[in-house]
């Protein structure tokens, strides 16, 4: 998942992008609202989180115009201004959530990731497929009962089409969710990676959960109690 | 209650009291005219009396040519009291018991008012009668004194009657003047009340709304009197409310920085714990805590600075001597403390001191001042840049100006630039640097030394602050050479 920061704070952005990235999101930072908002209308983005006073454009005008081109990423506020009023014509211009500086640390990526998950249509941090299951906030997998352990890019990849059971999904939009700015990234990096969550989610008496369709991705076999 | 003053009281009491002045004039004016014609009255009722009398007297038809009082078909009241008597004091006639009365040389007729049981007004005739004229010795001729009488208090109950009435009537009337008059003068007063009403429903909620304005009743400002009180009402609500959004965005604005800095502290630290990390990771971890932490102190010290320094000042009333400082010494300090940024730069400071003067700033805050505007024109100098700083002292006036060679002040920002946390920017950035409270600092320093600080764009570029003190002249130039200049 890909989260985009706009935060002009330098010294508070470095933290939240910290956190986000040790949570295993992707996180571009933005630092103010001009690149922000270029940034935010990529579409490329599962969240965005987002603060009000920003030089350039102002935080309302980056959420007006986003929503005005027709995109539905989650937008949480971040902010330090005071008042109810603010609030509400936020929320009705268009936010998804808001949250007032000071903030706690571990809220705000709890609300980002549950933002994420009710985008995707899921409304707990536990995903299970077949008898695969997965919990985002502990960041753990298990197939059969059984623990798989991956890498934080294999995470990031099974999270992704656990979201999208049954769709086909490209390398293209894969490195679009999973990766930020600051990694170098190529697809045969994503095609490395899949083979080796599919070798480790394999196990003696199963059938392959991952598909690679040619020439156009990946895809999920939800058979059965898929969500 | 006490000393409570009705205008509305007042006004009408004011009035009664006039009325009722009149009135008694009027009364007493009415007394004597009343009095006047009633006397007159009395007086040609008297004189008929006194005719008919002398009328009544005949011939008595005897030898001697004597008179007699024939009182037939003389008419006089009951109480009439008269004397009749010829000039050889022969009483021809008489009823009651008049008094003697000497008659007028002139043979006029006489008035006179006797107090007897009963108060009495007598007029005295003297007449001549005439017996048998056609005579040759021409008849013979008898001189008749009449004295008649009657009682005067008929004529002064119509006196008091009259004046009764006119009292009666004047009292009804001013009472009803009274009444008509509360109601008017109450109706007369009603732009007052409606004001005071319009004022009443003023409270705190309105100073939310920005654009509420207050505004006077038309009636108010129609009122010739009243408008004054109504301009100056709305003038100082203006003046309130301004000072009230002031305060409120000082607030505002505390409040948002107090949070983002504390917002980057606590992050600091909970980033840090989330996750088990090595030491030399929390090491580094707790030194960036340790920055983000002096960037919050050093906020919270320049609000409190800016709030001394806003304080009305009680030094002049302590007795503690008033603390006084070389503007050239502190200029050299705070050049001195500016130097690594300086140098960072590449800035060149130039001095330019001709004078030193002596301020009634104690020294902690003109540095806070030389500092502050040196930190902004490096802070708004492009590397390699100059600044120029000059101090002169004319007529008891210390006049400090620092000139950079930067981009200048937009039209926009010259008028804010000494408003707390004004960053000329709305989003606040702090890329330049500083929290936004340092020329608002320099600001409060300057004016509680009785100075002032203006700030404006020099005709060669660039900002130029001129920093105006009340200043004497110190005894002996702290710089030796009369101009210095230095790289930094």
């Amino acid at each position: 998942m890909r989260v985009l920061l706009i935060e002009d704070e330098q010294r508070l952005a470095e933290n939240i992008v910290a956190a986000l990235r040790e949570t295993g999101l992707a996180v571009d930072h933005a630092a103010d609202g001009e690149a922000g908002s270029y940034l935010a209308e990529q579409g490329v983005y599962d969240a965005v989180v987002l603060d009000l006073m920003l030089p350039g454009k102002s935080g309302q005008r980056v959420l007006h115009d986003l929503r005005r081109k027709k995109l539905h990423t989650p937008v949480l506020i971040l902010t330090a201004q005071e008042g109810k009023d603010s609030v509400i014509s936020l929320l009705n211009a268009g936010a998804d959530d808001y949250l007032g500086k000071p903030f706690d640390l571990g809220e705000l990526l709890a609300r980002i990731k549950a933002l994420i998950r009710r985008a995707q249509g899921v409304s707990t941090p536990a995903l299970a497929i077949a008898d695969l299951t997965l919990n985002s906030v502990q960041q753990t997998v298990s197939r059969r009962g059984q623990r798989v352990d991956l890498s934080p890019t294999e995470y990031r990849i099974l999270e992704y089409l656990m979201h999208r059971p049954r769709a086909v999904v490209s390398q293209q939009e894969l490195l679009e969710h999973l990766y930020d700015f600051d990694w170098e990234h190529h697809s045969n990096v994503i095609e490395a990676h899949v083979s080796n969550l599919r070798r480790k989610l394999n196990q003696a008496g199963t059938e392959p959960l991952i598909e690679t369709l040619r020439h156009r991705g990946y895809r999920l076999r939800g058979d059965g109690n898929a969500p | 209650m006490t000393n409570r003053i009705s205008i509305t009281r007042r006004l009408v009491v004011t009035v009664l009291m006039l009325e009722l002045l009149s009135a008694v004039a009027l009364i007493g004016a009415m007394t004597v005219h009343e009095r006047e014609v009633q006397l007159r009255a009395f007086d040609a009722s008297l004189m008929a009396g006194a005719e008919a009398l002398m009328g009544a007297v005949q011939d008595a038809e005897d030898a001697a040519d004597n008179v007699m009082l024939d009182m037939r078909g003389v008419q006089l009241p009951q109480d009439a009291t008269f004397l009749v008597e010829d000039e050889k004091g022969r009483i021809l006639g008489t009823a009651g018991d008049p008094p003697h009365l000497e008659a007028s040389a002139s043979d006029a007729p006489v008035f006179r008012n006797v107090d007897a049981s009963r108060r009495y007004r007598f007029v005295v005739l003297r007449g001549l009668r005439i017996i048998d004229p056609g005579q040759a010795n021409g008849g013979a001729h008898h001189t008749i004194t009449v004295v008649y009488g009657t009682r005067t208090g008929h004529m002064w109950h119509e006196v008091v009657e009259a004046i009764r009435f006119f009292a009666i009537a004047t009292l009804v009337l001013m009472g009803a003047t009274a009444l008509l008059m509360a109601w008017l003068v109450r109706r007369g007063l009603a732009p007052v009340y409606e004001l005071a009403r319009e004022a009443e429903h003023i409270s705190g909620k309105d100073w939310r709304f920005d654009d509420w304005r207050f505004d006077a009743p038309a009636s108010a400002k129609n009122t010739v009197e009243l408008q004054p009180l109504a301009a100056a009402l709305e003038a100082a609500l203006e003046r309130v409310q301004r000072s009230f959004e002031q305060q409120k965005r000082f607030m505002n604005d505390a409040a948002h920085e107090l949070k983002t800095d504390v917002a980057i502290v606590k992050s600091s630290l909970q980033l840090l714990s989330m996750n088990r990390r090595t030491v030399e990771e929390y090491i580094r971890g707790l030194a960036t805590s340790v920055e983000d932490f002096t960037r919050l102190e050093m906020t919270v010290q320049k609000m409190l600075t800016l709030a001394r320094l806003e304080q009305p000042s009680d030094r002049n009333n302590s007795g503690a001597p008033r603390p006084s400082s070389s503007l050239c010494g502190v200029m050299e300090d705070a050049v001195s403390q500016c130097t690594p940024l300086a140098k960072l730069k590449a800035i060149t400071v130039i001095f330019d001191f001709n004078d030193d003067a002596r301020v009634a700033i104690d020294s902690r805050d003109a540095l806070l001042l030389c500092s502050n505007i040196l930190l902004n024109a490096l802070q708004h100098s492009p590397n390699g840049g100059a600044i120029q700083i000059s101090l002169t002292v004319n007529e008891q006036v210390a006049r400090l100006t620092v000139q950079d060679r930067g981009e200048g002040i937009s039209e926009r920002d010259l008028l804010h630039v000494f408003e707390p946390f004004y960053r000329g920017d709305p989003s606040r950035s702090r890329k330049s640097g500083g929290t936004g409270l340092g020329l608002s600092i320099c600001k409060a320093i300057c004016e509680s030394a009785g100075g002032s600080i203006e700030i404006a764009n020099s005709s060669t570029g660039g900002a130029l602050v001129t920093v105006k003190l009340p200043a004497t002249r110190a005894e002996s130039p702290l710089i030796p050479q009369p101009s210095a200049s230095f790289k930094a």
